[in-house]
């Protein structure tokens, strides 16, 4: 009986032995922790560049998919002789430059989904830091474009948020550089990209032109703070594009202007 | 009261992560989750196991089925203690180790603890009743009370799983209005367990048990038939073997659309986590999957063939099983095709692009599906092919009802190769819809040829009955490698589900703040992997061994001549 249970013994060992070696054979990735970046105001773009590099092909996950040629467009290589990235970044939007579209396209990247894909991107600022999405966005331009990131770009680092999630935020000091002026807001954070107000903006979110005949103050504030609590009806569909980060870009006295604004559009 | 909420509320606020010795904390909490879940699997799964073979028993009259559900509920009774022990050593670890975590958990889930505990304590004294009152209710009305034990048992069980699966689907998927800013104590207990991946983990779980529950039974059989002394405990457990592989590989063949239906709402919640799973860092793990179903596929087929050699008639039938290996095989390699790997620049310069050129064609889901289907085909055909092995069906259609069958394997196998050819000239979301009508032709298939055959085999004519005993002992070491590679292949997923929220405890919600928030790789996974399997094949051998000591010897000598499971 003994030697039975040694054969036993040996085919379990065997066979866990064969598929540990198997998995220790093949090549070897860790799913790296996004680092938190200290970058001053006197960084220098060399730093960006490097630092964005790293994220692009480690913690930040952008080679899952670009790079790939089929679920998203190529960056470090020519997408459908257009160029590189850095090449291309300042042509895709009329008057909006390549560090802007670049920055817009990782934080809300449903707002410029390039045709022939899905919209499958996450929106990173979810995942990064503002000074590691600056990071990228130098990074990219550094792929055939010039660099204009600076240090006047990056905010102070801002603190986690509860519950450890990661700083979602671009700044402490706002959108639109802490304006307070509602249509500069409106038009730093992205908002006609989906909504019309003033005559301009697209239509894939309701139009904002009369939204104060609509909605009380509290929902409007409720409305940009967390968007998918109430969906407009019609708009169901696109239930979830709306980010939801605005609590953590916008200022209070930025939002209570927006609120305000809003509200006056009877 | 006044003087000891601020007290609370300091000791919430210095809840803090704590290292364990030597291994760390995350391998510490690992081991005693992945034991925890591998007992659990197992007195989840045997209790399924248990009931349709005392089922079998009653109404088929065959005693055998019955004291073969007795003999696993006895097994159970030990598997209890020890996935509660392990059970408390997980929960203690993470009580103490990842405190953040627990007190947030504890925020939100609190009170579907304690209905959990409830439950548990419900489900341990109905299996006592169940088990120690086998003798007392054991026929006429009596019987079917027990039986009713039984089920009553299963459904405690699988609430006990519901609720603990809504825990971990919360962590994997939590609802997306759901941000780091939201105070855990405001979220809505039902919002948080009707998750994206609650209703999906649960069946896939609730059919990986049945598998895994088959598997310990199919090695537990194996490992008394090998220490078996008389023909007749060799014949009784010649049987408990094929039965209980059986049941894994029957579950097995439908796990895979249970799967599917998991990976397609993790990537309806969230596209880049499907891809971080499927295309990311976890790339490289499908083919170590692909290599371990391959491995099941090729023992559990290889076992049937083996045990034809004991089945009167069934040499008409062993010139097949050549092209079945072939098919296991050519399916099998496909499967393993990586396709989107991770790779630096210099690798895809090595390679000549982002895919294989030429093998890069067949690692594409489309071929995947083909491949994958085919080889549930084949060892349906193998199964099959067993079950008619000893029978000469005598109804008048039979040489018709044989050619039916035929007819609906090639239209199935026509229609899984039809779209998976397809599947490489449309979208994406096209061809991921091709995978329904491939998996709808095959379950179709499987289906209705087996009720043909059911009705063919009536009054059928036996060739012998079935020699049960006469199997070689390398039959019985292929049913050890399909348990420890059912075991590891749930530990290898584990990881996965686990692994794919990378460095966060609540995806995108609440971050890893630990030093091992990093994902291991798959080497390192796969030691932890094995060391869990080690330690849990262990202790399921001291059990089986406890149970040898309590009923020396549990056989029941045959009335029934030949029986097939199903018959």
């Amino acid at each position: 009986m003994w030697a039975t249970n040694l054969r036993i013994f040996g085919v379990v060992l065997g066979t866990l032995a064969l598929y540990t070696l198997i998995a220790n054979k093949i090549p070897q990735v860790q799913s790296e922790v996004p680092k938190a970046l200290a970058l001053g105001a006197n960084v220098t773009p060399e730093q960006l560049v490097s630092a964005g590099d790293q994220l692009f092909h480690g913690a930040g996950g952008c080679t899952a998919c670009h790079g790939l040629g089929t679920r998203a467009p190529n960056l470090l290589t020519d997408e459908k002789g257009q160029g590189t990235i850095g090449a291309r970044c300042g042509k895709r939007e009329q008057g909006k430059d390549c560090k802007a579209y670049l920055y817009e396209s990782l934080t809300n990247p449903r707002a410029y989904v390039v045709q022939g894909y899905e919209p499958i991107m996450p929106e990173m600022g979810r995942t990064l830091s503002p000074q590691q999405l600056w990071a990228l966005v130098a990074f990219l331009e550094s792929n055939g474009g010039t660099v204009d990131v600076t240090g006047s770009d990056i905010p102070a680092a801002t603190a986690a948020p509860a519950g450890g999630g990661a700083a979602t935020a671009p700044g402490a000091a706002g959108i639109a550089g802490g304006s307070t002026d509602p249509m500069a807001i409106i038009r730093g954070a992205g908002c006609t990209a989906c909504h019309t107000i003033n005559g301009e903006g697209g239509k894939i979110g309701p139009d904002l032109s009369h939204v104060g005949s609509r909605l009380s103050q509290n929902l409007i504030r409720e409305s940009i703070l967390l968007p998918d609590a109430k969906t407009a009806k019609g708009f169901e569909k696109f239930k979830g594009v709306m980010p939801k980060t605005f609590g953590h870009q916008l200022t209070g006295e930025q939002l209570e202007a927006l609120v305000q604004f809003l509200s006056s559009h009877k | 009261m006044m003087l000891s909420l601020p007290l609370l509320q300091a000791v919430a606020d210095s809840a803090a992560y704590r290292d364990f010795p030597v291994i760390g904390s995350r391998a510490a909490v690992w081991i005693a989750a992945e034991i925890h879940l591998m007992f659990a699997a197992f007195v989840l799964g045997v209790p399924i196991f248990a009931v349709v073979a005392e089922a079998i028993g009653i109404f088929g009259k065959d005693p055998r089925y019955d004291r073969l559900s007795k003999e696993f509920t006895r097994l159970l009774l030990i598997a209890y203690s020890a996935t509660a022990i392990w059970g408390a050593v997980f929960v203690f670890f993470l009580a103490t180790l990842y405190q953040p975590l627990w007190a947030y958990l504890t925020a939100i889930f609190g009170p579907s603890m304690w209905v959990y505990v409830g439950i548990f304590f419900l489900e341990s004294f109905t299996l006592y009743l169940y088990y120690y009152g086998w003798d007392r209710w054991k026929y006429g009305r009596a019987k079917l009370w027990h039986w009713g034990l039984g089920i009553l048992l299963n459904v405690w069980g699988t609430t006990v799983m519901f609720i603990a699966d809504s825990w971990l689907t919360y962590m994997m998927t939590p609802p997306r209005d759901i941000t780091p800013e939201t105070s855990p104590a405001s979220i809505k207990i039902w919002h948080a367990i009707l998750n994206h991946t609650w209703m999906p983990i649960n069946i896939h779980r609730l059919i990986g048990n049945v598998v895994f529950g088959g598997a310990i039974v199919g090695a537990y059989a194996s490992y008394r038939f090998l220490a078996s002394t008389t023909d007749e405990e060799r014949a009784h457990y010649d049987w408990m073997g094929y039965v209980g592989n059986f049941i894994a590989m029957s579950a097995l063949i439908v796990l895979p659309f249970a799967g599917y239906w998991l990976g397609r709402e993790i990537y309806q919640y969230d596209q880049s986590m499907g891809i971080t799973m499927m295309g990311g860092f976890m790339s490289w793990l499908w083919v170590i999957q692909a290599f371990l179903i391959a491995v099941l596929f090729l023992a559990g087929n290889y076992y049937l063939w083996v045990g034809m050699g004991r089945i009167p008639g069934a040499e008409r039938y062993r010139p097949y099983t050549k092209f079945l290996l072939i098919v296991l095989v050519l399916g099998a390699l496909v499967w393993g095709t990586p396709h989107t790997m991770i790779a630096d620049s210099r690798e895809l310069a090595a390679m000549g692009g982002s895919h294989h050129p030429l093998l890069g064609a067949l690692g594409v889901m489309s071929a995947k599906n083909t491949a994958v289907n085919l080889m549930i085909l084949a060892t349906f055909l193998s199964f099959l092919l067993y079950r008619r092995a000893n029978i000469r069906q005598v109804v008048p259609w039979a040489q018709t009802g044989t050619r039916i069958q035929g007819a609906m394997f090639i239209i199935a196998a026509a229609i899984v190769l039809f779209f998976g050819i397809r599947g490489y000239f449309v979208e994406a979301i096209v061809r991921i819809g091709y995978s329904v009508y491939q998996v709808g032709a095959v379950l179709a298939c499987i289906v209705f040829v087996t009720v043909i055959d059911i009705l063919m085999a009536r009054g059928a004519q036996s060739l012998g009955a079935i020699q049960w005993g006469k199997m070689p002992a390398r039959s019985q070491y292929a049913l050890f490698i399909l348990a420890v590679t059912f075991t590891w292949l749930m530990g290898l997923m584990g990881f996965a589900r686990s692994g794919i929220r990378q460095h966060w405890h609540v995806w995108q919600v609440m971050r890893d703040n630990t030093p091992y928030a990093a994902t291991p790789a798959l080497g390192y996974a796969a030691i932890m992997i094995s060391t869990c399997v080690l330690i849990f094949l262990s202790l399921v051998g001291f059990i089986f061994w406890l149970g040898g000591l309590a009923e020396k010897s549990t056989f029941v000598p045959s009335t029934v001549e030949a029986p097939h499971v199903g018959h």
